[in-house]
């Protein structure tokens, strides 16, 4: 007696296909997520201003705090508001077209509406004054902000990525690459070179409540 | 399948007769004594809570059917497929002009103040980019002492309200605020040619210096109007008491922790009278034991229900309401009878004094303490009771030596308030006679909560122009010709006189956000006052009351940036304007501003008027089997129903009944049994031809024909929240019996039982002994009567130990001596750590979210003379203790709670996948989890979510968690982690007392002590070293990190 149906033979070759397409479906999973692209680093949009570092904190050489100017006392270092770029606007190519939005929210009163680049999933609470004061410089997470005509993201920002380098500082401590003198926490091209001693002794954490809340 | 028994529960000791019994409910208890439950109970019961599977009675259960469900799926999927490529743009929006003194992502604190009843309340409220999110107590302001109680936790939700009132309206039609100036111009121009005869004000009972002199502003401009006063929950028989006793309606200012005895007729001095939260912090104190060296103090409470202050008494006596007046004749007869000198009153108590029904040892045990602890004695009345106990109370605590040592009279802030129910009736009865043209209602809601004998309602109708100015579109709003919004106390500039005489300061944290006006710009405007605004009106206010305070008067400019004032011998006195400013300045930042002048003299109590009014006293029939009695007290949380709103408030389980979203008529076993009532029965309740339904529910401990309501319930007009919850008590309140009313009639409607959801069973305690508690002479022999009771460890580590002797090392301890049960812990950690509100049908699942909450224990001891009927109550809060061992750890197949180094047990949202394992595995049932995603899918459902409004309220340093995820107590770890980031990067260590939880910064008891538990010097280390020390549930071997310090009763043994 025939208990299976005659239809069932097909079913090697069927499983056979969806084998294989399975497996298609897997590498693509594993080389888009596992990759820089899903983390996104390159990103980098276009900004209602051009508003070049290259220029600004490169050429002209203003430092970083001029604008981000809580790096060293709050979780956020903070896009600058209006006023900040009218300090100098007011008097520095006060026709050119590209300032007209900044000149616009001055005198409107509406702000700016930069699209945000460095971003961290809502429950990662992380802390700019904590790192910057312990000798982590700004170009450990952002690259070389100095040679960007506009600001792409350079690094993963990956809870892996954060890891090892806390993992790096704690054993470590001066002798990591990623730690340098607080003084020169804003100078891009600042390079590691001996020990370095840390401010204080560091201790970054690896558990959940570290960073998640 | 085999049925596998669990370990055996070893009591500590086996049940010996008469040993104590601890039970949660009334059908706990029934279990306790039977066989089939006694033993293995644990074994039989159910895994869930009743009703975590059932279909709930009433509201409909959250059902979806499987072609919903599929479509529902389609749709997630096309909605993850199209998101998932790529992440959402986001934008970053900077300030276009930098406000001063705001760190984006750094909150800032400012010094306020909430009036509650007839006390400030000094709070500092944080407030991050401009959006205030969180109250906390303010540590230089007497009338908090750091802390704040449940209702000022919860003051920051009703200011986003969503369903506050946005706009004038005419007639119930929006209008603006134009209009309404236009229409009260011309009319107070027309009222203005009589001297506003036809004029009249009602506000409520207000302790503001600037809203009195507005007032006084508005009655020069309108020399014949009339301001009355009514609040359903006032002082007005206290002030009566002390202005027939001391001839001036002086505060009382008790000193709790000075008194060696107390004794509390019907007051519950520790949560619903004025002052609550510095009585607890000062009760707490005069209880506290370092060791068992230390003294305290005794109380004696007697009252109708239960209270949480009866629940923290060594004895309590229950007795109907309208029998405490003649159990405080009795008592007092007997103190003069031996020897306590209380003069021409000793001959009309004793006439008075029929000891009917009363326990004689009530009486002479009680008088002989009171008398051998002179000068350390108190006797403190309930609001509700008649001004004749309040001017007897005086006389007695004079006698007794109580002023000057445990008692300070104040003057109060407002001489001429006067009884709320005269007034309130005299102006009723002004409309009805049609002598009222006009009639402004600041605040208050009077069409709700007027004595119902007054109709205020329906005679409101009969004033051609009424306003009213209110938070809400209310009941009174409804029927008044103008409605106006009310600035909510966080929105305005205002002041507050606290009991002891000091002056705080109210400044805005926003500004309002429905264009509200406050009080005092309402007076201003009627009073056509020439301040220009609230701020103005109150630093004037604030400047005469300091130059007051430094005895100068006659204030007047001279020149640049000087007065010229004179002081009380008429010599002048310069006052340069930069120190007014200096003073104004520092006044708003601690939050105190004119400091409380020492009282001048004690005045004396005037024995011969007091014992006129007890002799013009008679006593309300006695309670018995027929004649029942209705007793009306202000809700815990509703207060007279001016919260109805809050969701917060409206989840938080009542203190004693553990109900949540309504109220109920209490009754005794006893009474529920002679009516043949049991819990959740409808009832009609009549007095006279009055009637209202309320559902029954039988707490033991009620005073046999004593039915308990409590007011604020029933709103019909409070918003989506508060309507039709719980029963309306008001409709039997008249002007006579505000208290209590005698002769009510109960009868069952035969409804459905009513589907109430309360949360006192959600968990059991298998019998295991949970809280300890002792007698003070226990205590002394047995110091370590905590550990020696518990049962010992028998369950070995699994893992190998970790190391915890180095760093940081976080602990708590909970003193449950110092806990009054009075849930304000629960409301600061809702606030502080966005715990979501479920909805009452939720709650009856058991799946109520509270990180932290109180569980209240019945305590049947025949050691402290506590049966079954009239049981003791032990509180106990409870949160996750951060177990060494924790046993979720181990369960969680994903590592999404795991151990830090601090010693924190960490839970990472993002990695829990729901398995709810670890909740299983949890001893102490600390562990919540979101069936839904409560903040949009429980109450705010049908709006489409959480309110914009209410989430400004939310902690940004906190995760707001979604659907799926287990969560708990983290000991505020964004709170220690902002502490240890500020410290390292200043670069010093952190100090103790530096974090603060926020149910520790919260406890008027100082009940919670959190810290280093590897710093030896700190507070929560010498705590948790104390001798009356036991890890809850430690003999399963979890190394809990929140250690309890049992609690001890102080029994008198004469009273045995």
């Amino acid at each position: 007696m025939q208990i299976f149906p005659r239809s069932l033979n097909k079913l090697p070759q069927v499983a056979g296909a969806v084998a294989a397409v399975g497996l298609v479906a897997v590498t693509f999973f594993i080389w888009y997520y596992f990759s820089p692209w899903f983390t996104q680093v390159g990103y980098s949009p276009r900004q209602p201003v051009p508003y070049s570092h290259r220029l600004h904190a490169g050429q002209l050489g203003l430092d970083c705090r001029y604008c981000h100017v809580n790096v060293e006392r709050a979780p956020l270092a903070m896009v600058p508001p209006t006023e900040t770029c009218m300090n100098c606007h007011q008097l520095v190519r006060t026709d050119s077209k590209m300032l007209d939005p900044i000149r616009e929210s001055w005198a409107t009163g509406k702000p700016m509406e930069w699209v945000r680049i460095h971003k961290l999933p809502d429950y990662v609470y992380f802390d700019h004054s904590v790192h910057v004061t312990a000798g982590v410089g700004c170009v450990e997470c952002h690259g070389r902000i100095d040679q960007m005509e506009q600001v792409r993201m350079e690094k993963p920002l990956s809870m892996g990525w954060c890891i090892e380098c806390h993992r790096d500082v704690r054993d470590k401590q001066g002798d990591s690459e990623h730690i340098r003198p607080v003084s020169e926490m804003t100078n891009m091209q600042w390079i590691h070179e001996g020990t370095v001693k840390p401010p204080r002794h560091l201790d970054p954490p690896e558990n959940c409540f570290g960073c998640h809340r | 399948m085999t049925k596998r028994a669990p370990y055996p529960v070893p009591a500590a000791r086996e049940p010996w007769p008469g040993s104590p019994k601890y039970w949660q409910s009334l059908e706990h208890r029934g279990r306790i004594d039977d066989p089939e439950h006694s033993d293995h109970w644990a074994v039989n019961a159910p895994e869930f809570p009743k009703g975590h599977t059932d279909t709930p009675p009433t509201e409909e259960a959250w059902q979806v059917s499987r072609r919903g469900l599929l479509g529902a799926m389609a749709a997630t999927f096309a909605v993850v497929g199209a998101e998932g490529c790529r992440r959402p743009i986001e934008k970053i929006v900077p300030y276009t002009r930098m406000p001063e003194d705001v760190i984006p992502g750094v909150p800032s604190h400012y010094a306020t103040v909430i009036q509650r009843r007839g006390d400030a309340v000094g709070v500092v409220v944080e407030s991050h980019e401009g959006r205030p999110t969180k109250v906390e107590g303010n540590e230089v302001q007497s009338g908090s002492h750091g802390a704040a109680d449940l209702v000022t936790q919860a003051t920051i939700l009703d200011l986003y309200d969503p369903e506050r009132s946005t706009t004038p309206r005419k007639g119930g039609a929006a209008a603006s605020w134009g209009d309404f100036e236009g229409e009260l111009h011309a009319k107070l121009a027309a009222y203005e040619k009589d001297g506003g005869a036809r004029l009249r004000l009602l506000m409520q009972p207000t302790i503001s210096p600037t809203v009195l002199r507005m007032r006084s502003a508005l009655v020069a401009r309108f020399p014949k109007a009339r301001a009355h006063t009514w609040s359903a929950v006032s002082d007005s028989n206290a002030r009566e008491g002390a202005r027939i006793a001391l001839g001036q309606p002086y505060n009382s200012l008790f000193a709790y922790d000075k008194a060696r005895v107390i004794l509390s007729l019907d007051s519950d001095f520790l949560q619903t009278e004025t002052g609550n939260v510095r009585s607890t912090r000062a009760f707490a104190n005069g209880r506290r034991m370092r060791t068992f060296r230390d003294t305290m103090s005794r109380l004696y409470v007697v009252e109708p229900s239960r209270t949480i202050t009866g629940g923290c008494a060594d004895h309590r006596l229950r007795l109907a309401a309208s029998d405490v007046e003649r159990y405080a004749y009795c008592l007092a007869a007997e103190l003069s009878k031996s020897g306590v000198p209380l003069g021409a009153i000793s001959a009309s108590v004793t006439r008075l004094a029929n000891a009917e029904g009363i326990p004689g040892k009530w009486i002479a045990t009680v008088a002989k303490e009171l008398r051998e602890a002179k000068g350390h004695a108190l006797v403190v009345v309930g609001a509700r009771q008649p001004a004749s106990v309040h001017a007897l109370a005086h006389a007695v605590n004079e006698a007794l030596g109580a002023p000057g040592a445990s008692l300070t009279y104040t003057p109060c802030a407002d001489p001429d308030e006067t009884d709320n129910a005269t007034d309130i009736k005299a102006l009723t009865d002004a409309i009805a006679k049609g002598e009222i043209d006009g009639l402004l209602i600041l605040g208050g809601n009077p069409v709700y909560d007027a004595p119902a004998d007054l109709s205020f309602g329906d005679k409101l109708a009969k004033v051609p122009f009424s306003v009213h100015a209110s938070l809400s579109f209310d009941e009174t709003g409804e029927r008044c010709t103008w409605h106006v919004p009310r600035a909510h106390e966080y929105e305005s500039w205002g002041d507050a006189r606290a009991l002891d005489g000091h002056v705080s300061v109210q400044q805005p944290l926003i500004a309002p956000l429905y264009g509200g006006r406050s009080e005092i710009e309402l007076l201003a405007l009627v009073a056509n006052a020439p301040e220009k605004g609230a701020h103005e009106a109150v630093r004037a206010t604030v400047r005469e009351l300091a130059f007051a305070s430094r005895g100068l008067t006659g204030c007047a400019p001279q020149g640049e940036g000087k007065l010229e004032c004179h002081d009380a011998a008429g010599a002048l006195v310069p006052v340069r304007a930069a120190d007014l400013e200096r003073d104004w300045n520092r006044g708003l930042a601690t939050g105190v501003t004119v400091k409380a002048q020492p009282p001048a003299s004690s005045p004396a109590a005037r024995l011969a008027e007091i014992a006129a009014i007890i002799d013009k006293r008679r006593l309300p029939p006695r309670v018995g089997a027929g004649a029942l009695e209705v007793t009306f007290a202000p809700c815990p949380k509703m207060v007279d129903g001016r919260h109805a709103n809050n969701t917060w408030l409206q989840e938080m389980p009542d203190p004693v009944t553990k109900l949540v979203w309504d109220n109920a008529a209490i009754l005794s076993p006893a009474t529920a049994q002679s009516l043949g009532v049991a819990s959740k029965d409808v009832l009609k309740i009549s007095v006279g031809d009055r009637s209202i339904t309320a559902a029954a529910w039988i707490v033991p401990g009620q005073a046999d024909g004593s039915i308990a309501l409590t007011l604020g319930w029933g709103r019909r007009k409070a918003g989506r929240i508060g309507d039709g919850r719980g029963f309306d008590a008001y409709p039997l309140r008249t002007v006579e019996a505000l208290g209590f009313a005698p002769g009510a009639q109960v009868t069952k409607t035969g409804d459905e039982p009513y589907f109430f959801a309360q949360t006192q069973e959600h968990n059991s305690t298998e019998h295991r002994p949970i809280a300890m508690e002792t007698t003070l002479a226990d205590y002394r022999m047995r110091p370590n009567f905590a550990e020696l009771d518990s049962p010992p460890p028998r369950a070995l580590p699994l893992w190998s130990q970790v190391d915890y002797s180095k760093g940081h090392q976080w602990g708590m301890v909970i003193d449950l001596n110092a806990c009054t049960g009075c849930n304000a812990c629960v409301i600061a950690c809702m606030s502080e750590n966005n715990v979501p509100v479920v909805g009452k049908t939720e709650v009856w699942r058991g799946r109520e979210m509270h990180w932290l909450r109180i569980d209240r224990y019945f305590v049947e001891d025949p050691k402290l003379g506590a049966s079954a009927d009239e049981p003791l109550i032990v509180n106990q809060p409870l949160a996750c203790v951060h177990c060494e061992e924790a046993p979720c750890e181990n369960v969680c197949p994903v590592n999404a709670t795991t151990h830090g180094p601090e010693g924190l047990n960490e839970m990472a949202y993002n990695r829990c996948i729901g398995t709810r394992y670890c909740a299983n595995n949890c001893p102490y049932k600390v562990r919540k989890f979101n069936y839904l995603n409560w903040h949009n899918d429980s109450v705010w459902k049908e709006t489409g979510g959480l309110p914009e409004t209410m989430q400004m309220q939310q902690n940004p340093n906190v995760t707001v968690r979604f659907r799926g995820v287990m969560e708990k107590c983290t000991y505020c770890v964004q709170r220690i982690q902002s502490v240890k980031i500020r410290n390292q990067r200043e670069n010093r260590e952190i100090k103790d007392g530096e974090i603060k939880t926020a149910c520790q910064q919260t406890c008027p008891a100082e009940a919670i002590m959190f810290g280093d538990v590897n710093d030896e010097g700190s507070r929560v280390t010498r705590w948790a070293r104390a001798d009356r020390r036991f890890g809850l549930l430690s003999d399963l071997g979890t190394r809990p990190r929140t250690t309890y310090l049992g609690k001890v009763r102080n029994p008198n043994p004469e009273m045995a």
